[in-house]
């Protein structure tokens, strides 16, 4: 069937002068890359001493701030400034890390107390993208129009705002959060055109988080079928058991935050050390602790890891089964953890072949996030892969009783929308409270609470009178939207959900002004240039659908639309962002119904299979 | 303003007005396919593939505001569209909310009494069996699979006659079967 292009040829993006540069950046647990893809080839960019990798490190010093090596430097001295692993943090609750001795946090709320005040989790992440960005900028010499960043496909919708949250205080404008598993397959995708359909399993076992996704690919699409995982697994809990094991086997005193933050990099050493090896020996005398040498053997390693990997395989047998699928035809290794022998081992056997591990694992994601940034800054046209995810876990709201009512289920393919009729529980009833859930249990306090608003306004009627539709939309992203109606009455409510344990729009703001790096004509010059954007593609949107589609108006309707981009093109020139947003802001509303026309008229013709060269042909 | 407490005021089920009753899009349609119980899986998907290869949210990067949220849109409900007709059991609900007849009003008359001995009695079987009786287990979960192949095909006769009470009933056996099916499958894993 070949389907009418909705693309006109006035619309198309300018190849020529104008291209954009956009980036792809994977925000990892333990080490963060960015990389950009030129058209022929993907670049990861590297650092002034020719590492590609930036430890997700930040040193919050009295008078100093630094990411990655030279932040990772301070951490034995002063633990308490240094934070690593946020990651693991973000968008969480402080409830989940109340007993953990690995994470020292302030009295009240999740920050990390430091000399240079307190810092939330999403600012932290926010210092590591600035760093990424700016390292970007150095080497396109030039701004980045936009960001792909990708995210564990099992993180959550909190987890994936807090991300976006820190993407907006780094200066990023964020083109789509990706999932880590499906950046990988694209890696792996380019330089093969798969002519049957495959299925491919993508094992993605990071510092501090664990995915497993489910394939399909044939023909330019990647189509995510199922994924699962646990967003607090990773390589940080094997170096722990290595320092639990040690703590024990040496019989070590307590330690202080210094010492504890030694230790681990000792595990981490000797993890890395048995990857190809049977025994490793650390020299611990800078532990200053009555402990000269710390041993550990790749026996005592594979029986510390065991457990760990058995929650992994068990994942793993869910999502083929998600999947409907009982086999893969190839296993895909992504993450530093994955270098572990007895992981290799343990993924091969689970999906019965050899796993390929031909692009770096440590790289692959940013490979594959830089190559979707091409294409959705507008690099290329129609006909380039198209991806398709899905959610990781069902979402649902609280009925009576502390029960949860599904309303869109785990693996749906995005972006989603679903809605569901409720109804008041009481005689008189004139509001109610709707309460968004995420997660697969039937209990509502065993899944995460993402967000609580009020409907109010219900006139008072019989119980079971009132009619409420909650209608939930999740976008490409993976960002849910609730919103709910009475049908009757048009009272109406609705909510983007925001993480519980994030920042909120004013305080962004705030801190945008308060950062050195976004002085004052930074941000306007920020703030025109996204501006800027916006209205021009809204103008030459509008004029190729006017020349082609113009048919569907009036003579009037197509002067009034004129006249406003007349107006728009007028303020373009301006330097006030504000004016020219909301110029396009109008010109955007006026032009709705003739983009839902238009809208209409493409879809009529994909339903028809009309080709674009008979269109065309009337035309000529 | 919110005279109820806030526990006394959660929201609770309507067990009138299933979402699926008032369907934006003609699925059937949306996916060139009659409408019609048996379809053609590989059309289904083909259609499928080429509507959002058109109308993705990607495809309009760097389009105007409006233009991507209209896409956006429409992609939900061929998504919604996809998911309703792949499955046996939300293709045949969603053939009868287009019937002519009463959904709630059938599913309230439910299944004959025969069946539900039946359903029964698949159940306690499987509840009563161990996950070391694996051969049993399987012959077990072939004969709910040979239950539900026959509610399957009474359904489809049913719809092809036009009988939308009798589709209507085998239909709810259909539930019945698959819900237990899965738990069959669940529990020899």
């Amino acid at each position: 069937m070949v389907l009418m292009q909705i693309s006109e040829p006035g619309a198309q993006p300018d190849q020529g002068a104008s291209r954009q540069h956009a980036v792809g950046i994977d925000l990892g647990t333990t080490n963060s890359l960015v990389a950009h893809f030129d058209g022929d080839a993907v670049q990861v960019f590297k650092d002034v001493h020719g590492r590609a990798s930036l430890p997700s490190v930040v040193y919050y010093g009295a008078d100093k701030t630094e990411v990655g090596y030279e932040a990772a430097a301070h951490a034995a001295s002063e633990p308490h400034n240094t934070i690593a692993s946020a990651k693991r943090l973000l968008g969480r609750a402080r409830a989940e890390f109340e007993d953990d001795p690995y994470v020292a946090l302030t009295q009240s709320g999740l920050a990390f107390e430091t000399d240079a005040g307190n810092k939330t989790p999403v600012e932290v992440s926010a210092q590591i993208l600035t760093a990424l960005r700016t390292r970007a900028e150095q080497a396109l010499d030039g701004p980045i129009a936009g960001a792909v960043i990708t995210v564990p496909a099992y993180f959550d919708d909190a987890q994936r705002q807090a991300t976006r949250q820190a993407a907006e205080l780094a200066g990023l404008k964020v083109l789509r959060l990706l999932n880590e598993p499906t950046a990988a397959a694209v890696a792996y995708g380019l330089d093969e055109v798969a002519e049957e359909s495959s299925l491919l399993a993508v094992y993605d076992l990071g510092g501090g988080t664990f995915d497993i996704s489910i394939l399909r690919m044939s023909r330019g699409l990647f189509e995510v079928l199922a994924t699962g995982g646990d967003s607090a697994l990773g390589g940080d809990d094997f170096d722990r058991a290595i320092v639990d094991f040690w703590l024990e086997h040496y019989e070590l005193d307590e330690l202080d935050a210094g010492q504890r933050r030694l230790l681990l990099e000792f595990a981490r050493q000797s993890k890395e050390g048995l990857s190809n090896g049977d025994t490793v020996t650390i020299d611990s005398r800078a532990l200053d602790n009555g402990c000269d040498a710390l041993l550990l053997s790749r026996a005592d390693l594979d029986r510390l890891l065991t457990p760990f990997i058995e929650r992994t395989l068990s994942a793993c047998r869910q999502a083929l089964t998600d999947a409907g699928v009982g086999s893969v035809d190839r296993v895909v290794l992504v993450g530093g953890s994955t270098r572990t022998p007895l992981i290799r081992q343990a993924v091969a056997e689970c999906f019965g072949s050899e796993p390929l591990c031909t692009l770096d694992p440590d790289q692959v994601v940013a490979m594959g996030a830089a190559k979707q940034a091409d294409i959705l800054v507008g690099n290329r046209g129609a006909g380039e892969a198209l991806l398709l995810d899905v959610i990781p876990l069902s979402l649902g709201l609280e009925t009576y009783g502390g029960l949860v009512e599904r309303i869109i289920d785990r693996n749906s393919t995005i972006p989603v929308a679903r809605a569901q009729e409720f109804t008041t529980a009481r005689d008189g009833q004139t509001g109610l409270v709707v309460h968004v859930v995420q997660g697969e249990r039937e209990r509502v306090e065993d899944c995460r609470s993402l967000a609580q608003f009020e409907l109010t306004g219900i006139p008072p009627m019989v119980a079971g009178a009132a009619r409420i539709e909650v209608t939930f939309r999740v976008d490409a992203d993976g960002i849910l939207e609730v919103g709910a109606v009475e049908q009757q009455t048009g009272a109406s409510s609705e909510v983007t959900v925001k993480p519980a344990f994030g920042l909120d729009e004013s305080q962004i703001t705030e801190m945008l002004k308060a950062s050195y790096e976004h002085a004052n004509e930074d941000m306007l010059a920020r703030k025109l240039g996204e501006a800027r954007l916006e209205g021009e593609a809204l103008v030459s949107g509008l004029q190729a659908a006017i020349a082609k589609d113009g048919d569907l108006l009036s003579a009037e309707e197509v002067s009034q639309l004129e006249a406003g981009i007349f107006n728009l093109q007028t303020v373009l020139s301006d330097n006030d962002p504000e004016q020219i947003r909301a110029s396009t802001e109008m010109l955007g509303q006026a032009s709705e119904a003739f983009a839902a026309m238009r809208m209409d008229r493409s879809i009529q013709a994909a339903l028809q299979g009309v080709s674009i060269t008979d269109l065309d042909g009337d035309e000529a | 303003m919110l005279p109820e407490s806030a526990a006394a005021a959660k929201a609770s089920r309507s067990e009138l007005e299933p979402a699926m009753s008032a369907p934006a899009r003609e699925y059937f349609a949306l996916f060139q396919l009659k409408p019609v119980f048996r379809i053609d899986r590989a059309a289904l998907t083909r259609s499928y593939h080429a509507l959002l290869d058109q109308f993705h949210p990607d495809r309009f990067a760097g389009k105007p505001q409006v233009e991507q949220r209209l896409a956006a849109q429409f992609c939900a409900d061929v998504n919604t569209g996809f998911r309703v007709l792949s499955d046996d059991v939300s293709r045949a609900e969603y053939l009868l909310s287009r019937a002519p007849i009463n959904l709630k009003e059938a599913e309230r008359e439910g299944v004959g009494s025969d069946f539900l001995m039946t359903q029964i009695a698949l159940r306690e079987r499987l509840e009563s069996m161990q996950p070391a009786e694996v051969e049993a287990r399987e012959a077990l979960e072939q004969e709910i699979n040979r239950h539900y192949a026959t509610a399957v095909e009474q359904f489809e006769a049913a719809t092809s006659d036009e009988h939308w009470q009798n589709a209507a009933r085998h239909w709810q056996e259909m539930c019945y079967l698959s819900k237990l099916l899965e738990a069959a499958r669940v529990g020899s894993r």
